[in-house]
């Protein structure tokens, strides 16, 4: 047997993603694990247990809450007191919807280009969604209150006292127009968002061949925006659904339980009422309403925007 | 046309700003006789609400920038690790969960509100700081894991594999050197996350309650104001004093609290 030396052969390894080292699942794990643990006690946990909650008379104190079957929907469908809240709510998310987009669509298409007025402007416009709306209705409602600075100066002019939130139609309207200007400035920043992606050949093209500014806007920007009114419409709704901070804070649910919204009244019988299981079941269906609505909206949108394409 | 109007809305907009900084130097007659002058300055209601037995104005801002930052922190450190392994593994089973993850924007808090109480209860966690600060930041993991994914996937996975065949580890290689490339998504989440912890009224007041003693902002704010609604001296300067920090960070931060902000809103 002769020896040959043979030079072992040089293995290039070749350049490429690494091979993955058994360790790196028990990585992937260790990253995975925590988020998803606590969203599932903490989120998932609790849709199911509003599920099951609504079909219990779970006071917020027993251990074992007995179960009712469908009574709390039974009971809620002849409420009247959520009769009267749904419609509120429903007021409130369509008028404020309509108020949100009007206001926030003009003022887009106003404060749209850059210059330092306009960056002021918006800044302004937007400022009041920093604060917490429990705090704005505060505010308005020391603004707006029998002895407050408006009907200071109406009084001053020899008018009539203003009932704002003292009368129920008008506290309605009152609420609508405080949601309205805190919350417009977020939809003028996402119209902008949605005015830059507007070709601006198409806005050329027209204005070159002789279309007004209204024209412009009617026939070029607005389906072109289409994609942001959607989304704009959508969120609008679904935000104004569930109205609760500022109720508390303007109206209270006043005057005599006029002014309360679904979300009021799910939590002023589950925590003042110690009704949790009632609550359940009007939450539940809260969110399929808002659901629905939100799938709806969209599917309209988009069925328009087809129809405007083709 | 334009300026004048847009002018008018701007006065529109910043008079209860207005109303309220005034107000809250003046003693309750001024008010009443003339809400939107000068007379009569002073400094007492504000040295008044300051001292409020009901509400420790000072002790109201320490907690609630305690659990601003509290949430801060366990959101990104349990949500940009989670999104990494989302964005970088090709295995479906981590597409399976950042549809899982996904579903729970579209959930209400309203919903959640009743049902966490009785998982508080039943893990003892109810009425506690830490069971608050742990159901406010899993409600910030579903928007942050979908954000931190889609930044993620814009950062070269060339990266890692340097990384990996200097020999760094699965973790290593994301705290050293994807972590840091976050930043901009990052303080997108800080911003939306500090905005919504500091106003959040509904989860303070039922998770922590009255009886705990521990008052936010805005719980010491209702607990200070809606029982004495037509004392203005108690409501203009409580009013200005919890909303003054936010907006002196809103003037210097304005550009990217607006953009950030808005990212959050459309969350839905």
């Amino acid at each position: 047997m002769t020896l040959t030396r043979e030079a072992p052969p040089v293995v290039t390894k070749p350049p490429g993603p690494p091979k993955r080292r058994p360790r790196d699942g028990w990585a992937n794990a260790i990253m995975v694990a925590p988020a998803t643990v606590l969203y599932v006690v903490m989120l998932i946990v609790p849709v199911a247990l509003a599920l099951y909650l609504s079909l219990t008379d779970w006071d917020g104190f027993s251990a074992n809450p007995a179960f009712v079957g469908a009574a709390n929907y039974v009971d809620l469908l002849d409420d009247p007191e959520l009769r009267r809240a749904a419609l509120v709510t429903l007021l409130v998310a369509v008028a404020g919807t309509a108020g949100l987009n009007l206001l926030g669509l003009g003022f887009a298409v106003l404060v749209n280009g850059a210059s330092r007025a306009n960056t002021f402007f918006r800044i302004v416009l937007f400022y009041p969604h920093v604060l917490s709306a429990l705090v704005v209705g505060f505010l308005w409602s020391a603004i707006l209150g029998t002895n407050g600075a408006v009907n200071n100066l109406v009084t001053r002019w020899g008018g009539e006292v203003l009932p704002f939130l003292s009368d129920p139609t008008w506290a309605t309207i009152t609420m609508i127009a405080v949601l309205v200007w805190a919350g417009f400035g977020v939809n003028v920043v996402l119209y902008l968002a949605g005015l830059q992606a507007v070709p601006h050949s198409l806005v050329e093209a027209a204005r070159i061949d002789g279309a007004t500014r209204w024209q412009v806007f009617r026939n070029v920007t607005l389906p072109a925006l289409g994609p942001s009114v959607t989304v704009n419409i959508v969120l609008s709704l679904v935000t104004l659904l569930k109205t609760y901070d500022l109720v508390v804070s303007l109206t209270a649910g006043g005057p005599a339980g006029q002014t309360q919204t679904v979300a009021y009244l799910i939590l002023w019988n589950s925590f003042h009422d110690a009704r949790l299981g009632f609550g359940s079941a009007q939450s539940v269906l809260l969110m399929l309403v808002t659901g629905a609505l939100a799938f709806v909206v969209t599917k309209l949108r988009r069925r328009g925007e087809l129809a405007v394409h083709q | 046309m334009r300026k004048p109007f847009l002018w008018a809305t701007v006065a529109f907009m910043l008079i209860p700003l207005y109303v309220l900084t005034v107000n809250a130097f003046k003693g309750q007659q001024d008010i009443l006789e003339n809400p939107f002058g000068f007379g009569g300055l002073t400094l007492e209601p504000l040295g008044t609400a300051l001292t409020n037995p009901q509400f420790n104005v000072f002790k109201g801002y320490a907690i609630t920038l305690l659990f601003v930052v509290a949430v801060n922190v366990l959101s990104v450190l349990l949500a940009a690790p989670a999104a990494y392994v989302i964005a970088r593994s090709p295995k479906r089973r981590f597409r399976v969960l950042m549809l899982f993850f996904l579903a729970g924007t579209f959930i209400p808090g309203q919903v959640l509100v009743i049902p966490v109480v009785y998982v508080l209860k039943t893990l003892g966690l109810m009425g506690t700081i830490r069971g608050f600060v742990l159901f406010e930041t899993v409600l910030t993991l579903p928007f942050s894991i979908f954000l931190y994914a889609g930044y993620i996937a814009t950062i070269p996975a060339v990266l890692d594999q340097a990384a990996a065949v200097d020999g760094a580890g699965r973790l290593r290689t994301f705290w050293r050197i994807v972590f840091p490339l976050m930043k901009p998504a990052v303080a997108t989440m800080v911003i939306l996350n500090t905005f919504s912890v500091w106003n959040d009224f509904v989860n303070p007041q039922i998770i922590l309650g009255p009886g705990s003693g521990l008052y936010t902002v805005t719980t010491g704010v209702y607990a200070a104001v809606s029982q004495y609604s037509t004392d203005y001296t108690v409501v203009f300067p409580t009013l200005l004093l919890a909303i003054a920090p936010l907006l002196v960070f809103f003037v210097f931060m304005q550009r990217h609290i607006i953009s950030g902000l808005t990212a959050g809103a459309t969350k839905g």
